[in-house]
């Protein structure tokens, strides 16, 4: 487990999303990684009904790099509750329907091959959202370190040099208040969340709170 | 009527008794259903005499109007069957209503008294009375002999079978040890360990009998019974019950460990559960027949359950197993190799009871050598550790089958280890998960121990051998108490004889399955192969550097100083084993030198030289005195002929000597 940088790829003017991961592959087997499978992040949100009260947001992720581990953040308006559990909490969220509803069309997921390079794992993710293409998010894990403020200089350098300049040059929004902590596996899953927001927000047809 | 009275028509209550037993036991009459109900009641009413009386009625009806009243009674009484019924309850409504008028008057006292009618006592006859009483001790009395009669044959019985243990105590007893049911008019006990875990397929399944005693008791019961004077019994069988186990399960069985190291025998050991009893007495016991005690016959089958599981396991896992040098399954036997040159054989042995004696051991077994005559040598070399590891690892994958770890959820299901309970909420990536999907079979375990084993007594082996070889430096080791059975350490520790004070020497060696890790004192760790060679060369080099530290802490103390030294000399013949040490002292002025040097093969090695030397001849080289005080050339000390016990008593006396006041 080492830390991990989540970066938006701008899409070309006149590029698709499969176009686009495969110039990224070329790009990364270029530079000497190995494919390594896939991967597949998702997330589901769940809404309290009305009847409940202030209104609640469940948000429900699954990494493929912890397969056995259910990630959860409850939104109650003023904080947000972190909580890692295992598979069973799929199935109590199915019991729970009366309290929270899904929204299904508010389904995304990020999947794409994932590629190991020495002590880096990188992950060429194209966001869907309900089978519609939203763009891609590149994730980038040096597995060494923990401690973010060690590497993000390394991080930012690796980025750079095969995203672009589309890498700034601070470290990302999430990451930055907490650069001496360690870094756990729900930090990767804070940062999905948070650009999957951002592309609910962009579509413009789904009111995200 | 000047009072109308309800009338209700109900069933009693209670239910009748139908009999009441001697011991005053009432029985009861289940209670009548409704139709019951109403058919008794309608038995009770004499249609014959209603009907007669109908007809009389009819009859005097019919001197009055015979066609028109015929026709309607008769149509009447088909219209409504109940009619004479309601006709019967009028009147007794009337009657009861009259009554009552009746009381109410004779209430009053005005118009009407009630006067009892003197009666005559009833005759009572005596002598009636004297019968019946009779008749009823009669039947009593009856009835308690009739017990009395029961209890004494029971008792005879009892009194006569003295001597043979009651079948249903004894069940009592096999049932406190072993699980029985009642199959019909069976009863099937069962002696395999599913209960404790166990998934083995085969059924340990024994039957309970009522043991016969007609062979032994017949001869004495067909003389007369009457005859006062008995025989006392010949010897009847020990117990009132029969075991009856099935035949795969009779005799004796046990598994044998073998290491053979180029085709000799290291060591064997024979695991077998009947603890005391040895294997070829057991076998002789069980093999006499019957007449042994049911508890040490079941005992014996579920001993060859037990090992017939633990063979079949190991055989199953010796073919699945990808080894570098492919097991071999040859009949009864398991042939694995630990180590290069050691062979591990694992063999079932299983001697059929009706054989006679362990002659049979080789029966079912490949190994058949192993006979009677090779039992007890082997017992002698019998490995406990080895024993009990075997025992423990199929009890440990039973104890695992049922005991899951706390907290199981009941949504969750059952079986992970808790480290993958733990996996998902501590979220686990896949590396790890991988990881804890790896587990050990039996087979390599037991072959993990006994690489373990043999890695031990090399390491023992070498030791204890430099400790009787090198007397100079002493070499003490401390083997830890506590080990696993594939991991265990020793602290070795080399000191001189009269200076561990002032020098000690530790390190620690870790005896793993394959290889050997040696902790030195500065926190170097070496990593060693199987081979004994290797240890022994690296208690060597550790022996010769514990000497020239020691020279130098006792130089310390001497007040000498040490000018120089180096672990790894550079100069010299080339060693067979390691690098040559040195260090060169000086003297507490300053005019004497010494020079040691250690090597692991050659041993020890001191000059001396001395500057500036007592007696100086100016040459043309060397003109002046000054130039004495570099030093001058070693002379190599006779060491052998040096007073002293040990290197460290020379080296002081040297010391001692050469310092000048």
């Amino acid at each position: 487990m080492g830390v991990t940088v989540l970066q938006q790829f701008p899409m070309g003017e006149n590029k698709t999303g499969p176009q686009t991961i495969e110039f990224l592959t070329k790009r990364v087997v270029a530079l000497g990684a190995v494919q390594c499978g896939q991967f597949l992040v998702d997330c589901e949100t769940y809404m309290s009904v009305p009847a409940l009260g202030t209104p609640r947001t469940v948000h429900v992720l699954h990494n493929s790099e912890q397969p056995a581990s259910v990630f959860s953040l409850l939104e109650t308006g003023t904080k947000t509750i972190p909580l890692v559990a295992d598979g069973l909490f799929d199935l109590l969220m199915l019991k729970m329907t009366p309290i929270y509803t899904s929204k299904k069309q508010t389904k995304v997921e990020s999947k794409g091959p994932r590629f190991e390079l020495t002590d880096f794992v990188i992950k060429l993710g194209s966001v869907t959202m309900s089978q519609n293409f939203k763009g891609i998010l590149v994730e980038v894990e040096y597995r060494p370190c923990v401690v973010p403020a060690n590497c993000w200089e390394l991080l930012r350098e690796f980025l750079q040099g095969f995203l672009g300049t589309c890498v700034q040059n601070i470290p990302p929004q999430y990451l930055q208040n907490r650069m001496n902590d360690i870094y756990q596996p729900m930090d990767t899953i804070h940062q999905y969340l948070d650009h999957f927001t951002m592309y609910r927000k962009a579509s413009g047809m789904i009111q995200y709170q | 009527m000047a009072y109308s009275v309800n009338i209700s028509v109900e069933a009693p209550i209670e239910n009748q008794i139908q009999e009441i037993s001697y011991d005053g036991q009432e029985i009861y009459q289940s209670p009548l259903s409704m139709s019951e109900n109403l058919a008794k009641l309608a038995q009770k009413i004499d249609f014959n005499k209603t009907v007669c009386d109908d007809k009389k009625e009819v009859e005097t009806d019919k001197s009055d109007d015979e066609a028109a009243s015929k026709d309607s009674s008769s149509f009447q009484s088909s219209l409504w069957p109940w009619d004479s019924v309601r006709n019967k309850l009028r009147n007794a409504l009337t009657e009861v209503c009259v009554l009552a008028d009746v009381l109410q008057i004779a209430k009053d006292k005005r118009y009407m008294v009630l006067d009892p009618v003197p009666q005559e006592a009833p005759e009572t006859k005596p002598i009636t009375q004297v019968y019946a009483r009779k008749k009823a001790l009669v039947g009593a009395a009856a009835v308690l002999l009739n017990g009395a009669e029961r209890l004494r044959t029971c008792q005879n019985e009892a009194a006569r079978n003295r001597s043979v243990p009651d079948f249903h105590i004894e069940l009592l007893r096999l049932r406190k040890n072993w699980r029985l049911k009642k199959v019909s008019n069976t009863i099937i006990g069962d002696l395999s360990y599913r209960t404790a875990g166990s998934k083995y397929a085969q059924t340990g399944m024994f039957e309970v009998s009522k043991a016969e005693e007609e062979e032994p008791s017949s001869p004495p019961a067909s003389p007369s019974p009457t005859s006062p004077p008995q025989p006392p019994p010949p010897p009847k069988p020990a117990s009132a019950l029969r075991v009856t186990v099935p035949s795969e399960l009779q005799g004796v069985a046990y598994i044998q460990v073998i290491c053979k190291k180029d085709e000799e025998d290291l060591c064997s050991a024979k695991v077998q559960l009947m603890g005391a009893g040895g294997a070829g007495a057991a076998a002789v016991a069980v093999g006499a027949g019957a007449d042994v005690h049911w508890q040490q016959r079941l005992e014996a089958a579920q001993n060859v359950l037990f090992c017939k599981e633990l063979f079949n396991q190991l055989a199953k896992e010796a073919v699945q197993l990808q080894a570098p040098v492919p097991h071999m399954v040859v009949g009864n036997q398991i042939m694995a190799t630990v180590l290069p040159g050691i062979q591990l054989i694992i063999g079932l042995y299983h001697s059929t009871g009706t054989e006679k004696g362990a002659r049979g051991a080789g029966g079912e077994g490949a190994g058949g050598a192993v006979g009677e005559g090779g039992g007890p040598a082997a017992k002698s070399e019998h490995d406990h550790v080895l024993e009990h590891s075997l025992h423990q690892l199929l009890r440990e994958v039973h104890h695992r089958n049922t005991h899951h770890p706390f907290p199981h959820p009941s949504s969750a299901p059952l079986g992970p280890s808790k480290r993958r309970c733990l996996a998902g909420p501590t979220a686990a990536d896949r590396h790890q998960l991988l990881e804890m999907t790896k587990s050990q079979t039996l087979l390599e375990q037991i072959i993990e121990q006994t690489q373990h084993f043999f890695m031990r007594l090399r390491a023992e082996y070498v030791l204890d051998t430099i400790a009787k070889e090198v007397k100079d430096p002493l070499i003490v080791s401390h083997w830890n108490a506590l080990n696993s059975p594939t991991q265990s350490c020793v602290k070795i520790n080399i000191i001189t004889h009269g200076y561990d004070t002032l020098c000690r020497t530790s390190l620690v060696v870790h005896v793993g399955q394959k290889s050997l890790k040696c902790v030195c004192r500065d926190g170097r760790v070496m990593h060693m192969s199987y081979e004994p060679q290797e240890l022994r060369d690296l208690i060597f080099c550790q022996i010769y550097q514990h000497q020239i530290t020691a020279v130098q802490s006792l130089a310390k103390c001497m007040g000498w100083t040490y000018l120089a030294n180096s672990s790894h000399l550079g100069i010299g013949a080339v060693e067979q084993l390691g690098n040559a040490s040195s260090c060169i002292l000086a003297s507490p002025i300053g005019d004497r030198m010494i020079a040691v040097r250690c090597e692991p093969a050659g041993g020890v090695q001191v000059a001396i030289a001395q500057s500036p030397r007592k007696d100086f001849f100016s040459g043309q080289l060397v003109k002046e005195r000054k130039w004495e005080n570099l030093g001058g050339a070693f002379k190599e000390v006779r060491w052998d002929k040096m007073e002293g016990k040990n290197f460290l008593n020379k080296m002081e006396l040297l010391m001692a000597s050469l310092t000048s006041s």
